[in-house]
């Protein structure tokens, strides 16, 4: 069995987002943990069909930030607000009813031990009722080969490696083909082969399906290659929001730091000694 | 081999996937004919119309064709080969169950790894806790103060508890039947005797199995999926100087001093019940209590109790040792622990009794 050669050759660059309303947009965001505050006058829009990404050093508040986007925290002052309705002020239903309009990816995957991970895909298709039963086994099969799993189907997550784990946890997370999906450290302790084929997935769903990604990562190498534009972090505060060439030629110390990977002060002073 | 040529519709989705399967399904008379699909009017597809392709070429497939496409261009081109994967391999076919013989001998297989594994921590755990601390490899004397404060102190609550509501439920039993040959000062004696010999014994492995052993297998099977137990191992560190043998011996101190104490609770609940329903004065109801309270009846008791305290220790590191998966087998493996301390809680207390009352009497 074969496929004929394609007609075109299609490359895998990322495309400009569309203009217009945004489809997700933080506004003075404050998140507090006690006394401290993680996040503190976050403001940025993520726009339709763009793949948005989020960066800064340990500890930042770039998963708190993410969590709050996916209406998985409350935050103590500001609004998020998910095509033209604040989530912070939803209701249980009217949460749960955006929330499946998402997808979100989990750094650790999130796949549910006790299903096979053909099952933890379907797990949605099931549940929402928008796909014929019938063609769910499909569906599933289709999700699970986009994210190169075609032979984990019948596999439980405790047979996987870490990397698969994370693949089929985006398997899960694309199931409904929502037009917004979060994604959190999509490399992070995958190999490098597979990282970029991630990126790649990315890209292709992005650009095929119009899917909005906003991804959480700290590799140079995934944000070079598939970010439309970037937010920094650091210690709460935006001290970055625009495209990579913009980064390139910045003058924010933290940003140029980030991306020539050079260590604090005190890290260098440590290893001199 | 023949094959048949079908136009793909314009748009590929979950409206017109069905309709070119039919079309498909319709169009293959013969076995073993080959579908050549044609996009050349296609200009889009989605993820429901690829799906629908899944299905279609399993269906060709099923009749011993193969399933190819031409003429695909645009988006439509990278949208077949991000799904070529999906398209060309068959799904995978769940995994056949185990006949008879071979779940009879892989069930045997492994009873005995199981076997093996608990007599190696047994042997680990008698060197490590008896042993090497004579040899100089050390105690962990903090984590052993902890495991008591853990597993004894904060259960003495629960254990009053439970044993005095046994000696009131028993009291309120036998005296109904007592009262029937005026003997119901004799209830005094059974409760002592039933919380000596047995009851406050077994009520409090019971509730410290339930409580403590469970805890232990829930803890280690954790550390074990989260790779906590291969971090000691890869630091050289042994898992049952570390783990198992401190849990041991603070089970073998506390357990007795709980029992002690569940064996007071139960008869003052039984006191309770005679002092305040059946009206005898305090003195007479713990004299004659006091009357039957015999050493042998305790020691019987206490001797139980320090198997019980190794048993509820070793099947719960045992159990968590063992845990495969995630989550699911950390819950899995906790229940078992749980089940295993109360099944062997009766085995051992069939011994005891046999011991006890029939071979030494």
């Amino acid at each position: 069995m074969s496929s004929n050669k394609p007609d075109t050759e299609h490359g895998r660059k990322p495309v400009q987002a569309k203009n217009g309303a945004p489809i997700i947009e933080v506004r003075d965001l404050v998140t507090r943990y006690g006394e401290t505050t993680v996040l503190d006058g976050i403001s940025c829009a993520v726009r339709p069909g763009e793949i948005f990404v989020i960066i800064g050093g340990s500890g930042s508040g770039k998963t708190t930030l993410l969590k709050h986007m996916c209406g998985l925290l409350q935050p103590a002052a500001g609004e998020i607000v998910y095509r033209g309705q604040d989530i912070t002020r939803m209701d249980e239903d009217e949460l749960a009813q955006m929330q499946r309009s998402i997808g979100i990816a989990f750094q650790s995957s999130g796949l549910f031990n006790s299903m096979t991970v053909g099952d933890n895909v379907a797990l949605p298709l099931r549940e929402y009722g928008e796909v014929d039963n019938s063609l769910i086994p499909d569906v599933v099969r289709m999700k699970l080969s986009l994210v190169g799993l075609a032979d984990a189907e019948n596999k439980l997550p405790s047979e996987l490696s870490g990397g698969m784990r994370k693949r089929a946890g985006l398997a899960r997370a694309i199931a409904l083909d929502p037009p917004l999906v979060y994604f959190d450290e999509p490399s992070a302790g995958i190999d490098p082969i597979m990282a970029s084929g991630l990126d790649d997935l990315i890209l292709d769903l992005n650009r095929l399906l119009g899917t909005t990604f906003v991804i959480v990562t700290h590799e140079l190498d995934s944000i070079r290659k598939v970010a439309h534009r970037i937010l920094m972090l650091d210690r709460g505060k935006v001290i970055f929001l625009g495209t990579m060439e913009e980064a390139d030629h910045t003058d924010v110390e933290r940003v140029r730091q980030f991306f020539e990977r050079r260590p604090d002060e005190f890290i260098a002073h440590r290893n001199i000694a | 081999m023949s094959e048949i040529r079908l136009k793909c519709p314009d748009t590929l989705n979950a409206e017109s996937g069905p309709a070119l399967l039919e079309e498909v399904k319709g169009g293959l008379p013969e076995e073993g004919q080959n579908v050549v699909l044609d996009f050349s009017r296609t200009r889009s597809m989605d993820s429901m119309g690829s799906a629908w392709l899944m299905r279609l070429a399993e269906a060709v497939r099923g009749r011993g064709g193969e399933l190819r496409w031409e003429h695909a261009s645009g988006d439509v081109v990278a949208f077949l080969d991000l799904v070529k994967p999906g398209l060309l391999t068959r799904p995978t076919p769940p995994e056949r169950a185990p006949g008879f013989f071979e779940a009879t001998g892989g069930s045997a297989i492994n009873m005995v790894t199981e076997l093996r594994e608990f007599w190696n921590l047994v042997i680990d755990t008698i060197y490590w806790t008896v042993l090497a601390p004579f040899e100089g490899r050390g105690f962990r004397w903090g984590l052993f103060i902890d495991e008591m404060h853990e597993m004894g102190v904060r259960a003495v609550q629960i254990v009053c508890l439970m044993n005095f509501l046994l000696g009131l439920i028993v009291a309120m039993l036998l005296s109904k039947q007592a009262e029937a040959y005026g003997i119901q000062i004799f209830v005094a004696d059974v409760v002592m005797i039933g919380f000596a010999r047995e009851l406050g014994a077994v009520m409090t492995a019971t509730v410290v199995s339930a409580r403590t052993g469970a805890a232990i297998a829930a803890e280690i099977a954790t550390m074990q999926v989260q790779e906590e137990i291969d971090a000691l191992r890869g630091m050289g560190l042994n898992v049952t100087q570390f783990l198992v043998s401190p849990k041991l011996l603070a089970m073998l101190v506390v357990l007795p001093c709980l029992v002690a104490l569940g064996i007071v609770c139960g008869v003052l609940g039984g006191a309770v019940w005679g002092i305040f329903v059946l009206d005898f004065e305090p003195s007479v109801w713990f004299n004659e209590t006091l009357q039957r309270c015999e050493l042998r009846d305790i020691v019987e008791g206490m001797t139980k109790t320090i198997v019980f305290a190794v048993m509820i220790v070793l099947v719960g590191c045992h159990n968590g040792l063992r845990v495969t998966g995630g989550s699911r087998g950390v819950g899995l493996m906790t229940t078992r622990a749980v089940v295993m301390d109360i099944f062997f809680m009766i085995i051992i207390d069939i011994q005891f009794a046999t011991l006890f009352y029939y071979v030494l009497e």
